[in-house]
């Protein structure tokens, strides 16, 4: 029987490769999505940014998390399963929104402001990736395949959220570039707990994981540390890369500022120049 | 693979005292049975787990699933525990498929686990009478589509207290957190 959706399963694991068509009618109706939104907008875009770019290389990623092997794997491993978590709500999503269209930004209506609210956006990503990391959650969902895909596009929606007021800051103006690298470092700092959480719990959290037919080399207990190693190494990665490209933009952005306010001194004619001294 | 589970839960009653193994409606006394180990030496089962506790599971090295997540669960918790309790815990496997299972290979396998387990192997007519004896379904064989077969087999730990009696049983779907919970338990007078 073909399965539409990566979840955990009983059967052992193979490196026999398995379709899951699901996954690819999602990464089609995802790109098919771009492209709808490209011919319906008219798009400002420069020519040295093509927008389809970054959006593409989130697809791939997104189809990489999802489908064979690492999707099935992550039925099998908590580490797998944390792998897929950090690329669907972590590194995919402010790719995909780089590459959405960039449209002049309408002013935001009250509820669009609230929702991209950045307090409201931190709190519910991490409101989300507590709750998908708690064993009770993890171990009812994952074993079936809608509730595998529930987690899955909960990870996306939280993920889509949080890079949102990041990449589309127009709605909030005081979240300036150093306000955003605070957002960004006070995540990490929070999902933290949840990380910590599993790497030093000296048993296995989750039955998926624990009772899943083995794979040769990894205990359950090994998995699950690497799984909370991952969520804190990737976390951070992912954080201090965002961190870093928003610093530098920042830092040109002010130099532009200065340059500019120079180049305007020197341009403007002094009303009152001094009188001069020399005399031929 | 075919795998024959009782209808239970590892936890059926939550209440902290209670045993989160599955209490067997007829507790099984005075089990004997004597088998070759690994080395080859006769292994009298009762006699020799006498006041010890004892963990007896049949299964085969080409399980994979139940067995190995049984054995890695048992071999875990075992470290866990302090020496003095270790000391008195015995694993007991009894290999359901003696074609396969050459005492080599089982105690290779179960060196992977952990080097004190006890591997034992008898014709299958022996091991299946031995399971009668203690209330499990005989092994089957199901072949699979590389030509290869599967064993299948009673999934259940049984736990022979120091006195020699079982009263308990551990499905497939004990965790380590119900091990670990009972074992003292199992231990106490």
């Amino acid at each position: 029987m073909i399965r539409w959706w990566c979840s955990a399963a009983a059967t052992p694991w193979t490196w026999a490769w398995r379709p899951y068509p699901g996954v690819w009618i999602f990464v089609a109706l995802l790109s098919g999505a771009w492209f709808a939104l490209m011919r319906r907008t008219t798009a400002d875009r420069s020519p040295d940014t093509p927008s389809g770019v970054p959006f593409f290389i989130g697809v791939a990623m997104l189809w990489i998390a999802l489908d064979w092997p690492l999707g099935a794997l992550a039925g099998y491993l908590a580490s797998a399963h944390m792998a897929q978590f950090l690329v669907i709500a972590l590194a995919a999503p402010p790719l995909l929104l780089l590459g959405l269209p960039r449209t002049p930004v309408p002013p935001a209506t009250g509820m669009r402001r609230l929702i991209t609210h950045p307090l409201l956006t931190l709190v519910t990503f991490n409101a989300v990736v507590v709750a998908t990391h708690l064993p009770a959650v993890t171990d009812a969902l994952m074993h079936s395949q809608t509730g595998s895909l529930l987690i899955d596009l909960g990870w996306l929606a939280a993920g889509l959220l949080f890079w949102w007021p990041v990449l589309r800051p127009a709605a909030h103006p005081w979240f300036a570039r150093p306000v955003r690298m605070a957002y960004l470092f006070a995540n990490m700092v929070l999902m933290t707990a949840p990380g910590a959480m599993i790497t030093f719990s000296d048993l296995p959290l989750y039955s998926t994981y624990e009772l899943a037919p083995p794979i040769p080399g990894f205990s359950p207990l090994d998995d699950q540390r690497l799984a909370g190693l991952n969520m804190r190494v990737g976390a951070a990665i992912v954080t201090w890369t965002a961190i870093s490209i928003l610093f530098l933009r920042w830092n040109r952005a002010e130099v532009r500022l200065m340059e500019s306010e120079s180049a305007a001194a020197r341009i403007t004619p002094d009303p009152d120049p001094p009188a001069s001294h020399g005399t031929p | 693979m075919i795998v024959i589970t009782p209808a239970c839960s590892p936890r059926a009653d939550s209440s902290p005292d209670a045993f989160r193994g599955r209490h067997l409606a007829a507790p099984l006394d005075s089990v004997t049975f004597t088998l070759p180990d690994t080395d080859g030496r006769p292994f009298h089962f009762g006699d020799q787990t006498r006041g010890r506790l004892t963990f007896l599971f049949f299964g085969y090295t080409n399980c994979p699933d139940v067995c190995p997540i049984h054995m890695a669960a048992l071999a875990s918790v075992l470290q866990r525990l302090p020496f003095e309790t270790r000391d008195r815990i015995s694993v007991v496997f009894v290999s359901t498929d003696p074609d396969r299972d050459t005492p080599e290979r089982i105690r290779e396998w179960l060196d992977t686990f952990d080097p004190t387990f006890i591997g034992l192997r008898g014709d299958i007519a022996t091991v299946n009478r031995i399971q009668q004896q203690l209330g499990l379904p005989p092994s089957s064989i199901a072949t699979d589509d590389a030509g290869g077969y599967m064993v299948g087999h009673a999934a259940q730990v049984l736990a022979f207290q120091p006195d020699g009696v079982a009263r308990y049983a551990y499905p497939f779907g004990t965790r380590r957190e119900d091990w670990l919970h009972d074992i003292p338990r199992l231990l106490r007078p």
